[in-house]
């Protein structure tokens, strides 16, 4: 069944209806929370909240709008709302709770690779909460620019300056990763003063 | 860095095979192969890229999943039975504004342009629709409103509207209006006059008429009304 069909009857209350599109976008939901909160409890939370609200609002959807951006404009709020409180109340995040999945490498290439991926993890956390949006958007979800511009707001072309403007942030904030690590490997006296956050 | 490497690298994740117009693809591919700044700025980026789609999202195992669906099922459950789902936003009326207000400024300005332009015309009345959007803040009086309510919908829409200053002649209608006190007579175009005579009762016809005659005699309206009401 379509999105469109699904969300018909959605509208018309149907709850099974509903829970298959749940179903059909819980990874992509929940994975944009993990990425824009870096804390998969949350990022849980913060999945389910997203549907609630999509629940509750079904009947002011439009079907001439994608329900999936919809579904992603929510999610990025809920997110955003969620930065925004723990900013105010200073919660310490902790990227090596991120779950990493190992693809069946040796245990030394796993260790580089882990190391790889945490200093990306670290690096995506820094980026202000709209470049992590788009990022995660364009490259992980595979929107268009046209796309990202529903979810976010503002025009196509905002999207791609937007974008292009978050790898270049991302890869300045990649490459301090690496020289605290560095920093850290040959002196770990100076690294323990090497502010990480 | 060059402002022509400042403004190309703008499109530059987007080299080779991505969402690229062909003319800024063209200027890219001749700068690229002239400038190691641009080239390796694309190697950089291209690289971040990849550690992003690479980073794997930590897949958190089917038992996640069932507990996600099954603690989603009793929240939706819950809500669905506590009535949380809002109603529809009314798409309709959400667009009113949207709908009304686009022909209705073209039309006040077309208005205010001819008026401006052509004061001696006499007649020059705003259509309906910007009447009664234009102005919001004078509203008919509670007697006005009543009695055309039961009016034809021409009048209905005809409430009195705000004119500006430099409508000439057409301010004559306004203040009719505003002078007559509560009795407030529609202000239709002259032209939509028949049509409006056509919808009313013989005695809300009569009563109208007199009201113009009325008017004519004040000096207040023009007579072109005197050859109607006495036809
Ligand atoms: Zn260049």
């Amino acid at each position: 069944m379509t999105d469109a069909q699904l969300v018909a009857q959605a509208q018309n209350g149907d709850l099974p209806a509903f829970e298959e599109l749940v179903k059909k976008y819980q990874r992509e939901i929940y994975g944009l929370a993990c990425r824009m909160v870096s804390d998969p409890e949350e990022a849980k939370d913060l999945a389910q909240q997203a549907f609630m609200q999509a629940f509750i609002h079904i009947r002011s959807f439009r079907q001439d709008a994608q329900f999936r951006t919809w579904l992603f404009r929510i999610a990025i709020n809920q997110c955003y709302n969620f930065l925004k409180n723990r900013k105010k109340f200073g919660d310490p995040v902790n990227c090596d709770e991120v779950v990493l999945v190992g693809e069946g490498d040796s245990p030394e290439e796993e260790l580089v690779t882990q190391d790889e991926r945490r200093r990306v993890y670290a690096a995506l956390e820094k980026l202000p909460p709209k470049q992590q949006a788009v990022l995660t958007l364009k490259v992980e979800q595979g929107l268009s620019y046209q796309e990202i511009s529903e979810v976010l707001g503002g025009t196509p072309g905002a999207a791609r300056v937007n974008y292009c403007q978050a790898l270049k942030t991302l890869k300045k904030n990649m490459k301090s990763e690496e020289e605290d690590e560095v920093a850290m490997r040959t002196s770990p006296a100076v690294a323990t003063r090497v502010p990480r956050g | 860095m060059k402002w022509q490497c400042a403004l190309l690298q703008r499109w530059l994740p987007e080299y080779p095979e991505g969402d690229l117009p062909a003319f800024w693809k063209g200027r890219l591919k001749a700068h690229l192969d002239r400038c190691p700044a641009c080239r390796a700025e694309q190697a950089a980026l291209r690289e971040v890229v990849e550690a992003i789609a690479s980073a794997p999202k930590g897949d958190p195992g089917p038992e996640f999943w069932t507990d996600f669906s099954r603690e989603m099922h009793l929240k939706l459950v819950r809500a669905a039975q506590a009535g949380q789902m809002a109603p529809a936003r009314s798409v309709w009326w959400g667009r009113i504004p949207y709908l009304v207000g686009a022909p209705a400024l073209a039309a006040l300005l077309l208005w205010v342009a001819v008026g401006y332009l052509n004061p001696e015309r006499p007649g020059l009345t705003p259509p309906p629709q910007v009447a009664k959007s234009a102005a919001p803040a004078v509203t008919a009086p509670p007697a006005a409103i009543a009695k055309q309510e039961s009016a034809t919908p021409a009048r209905k829409l005809a409430a009195a509207p705000q004119a500006p200053a430099e409508l000439g002649e057409s301010q004559n209608f306004v203040n009719v209006a505003r002078n007559s006190g509560d009795e407030a007579f529609p202000e239709e175009d002259l032209d939509d006059l028949d049509s409006t005579l056509a919808g009313m009762t013989t005695q809300e016809r009569e009563a109208f008429l007199k009201k113009l005659s009325q008017h004519e005699k004040d000096g207040s309206c023009l007579t072109r009304y005197s050859a109607i009401s006495s036809a």
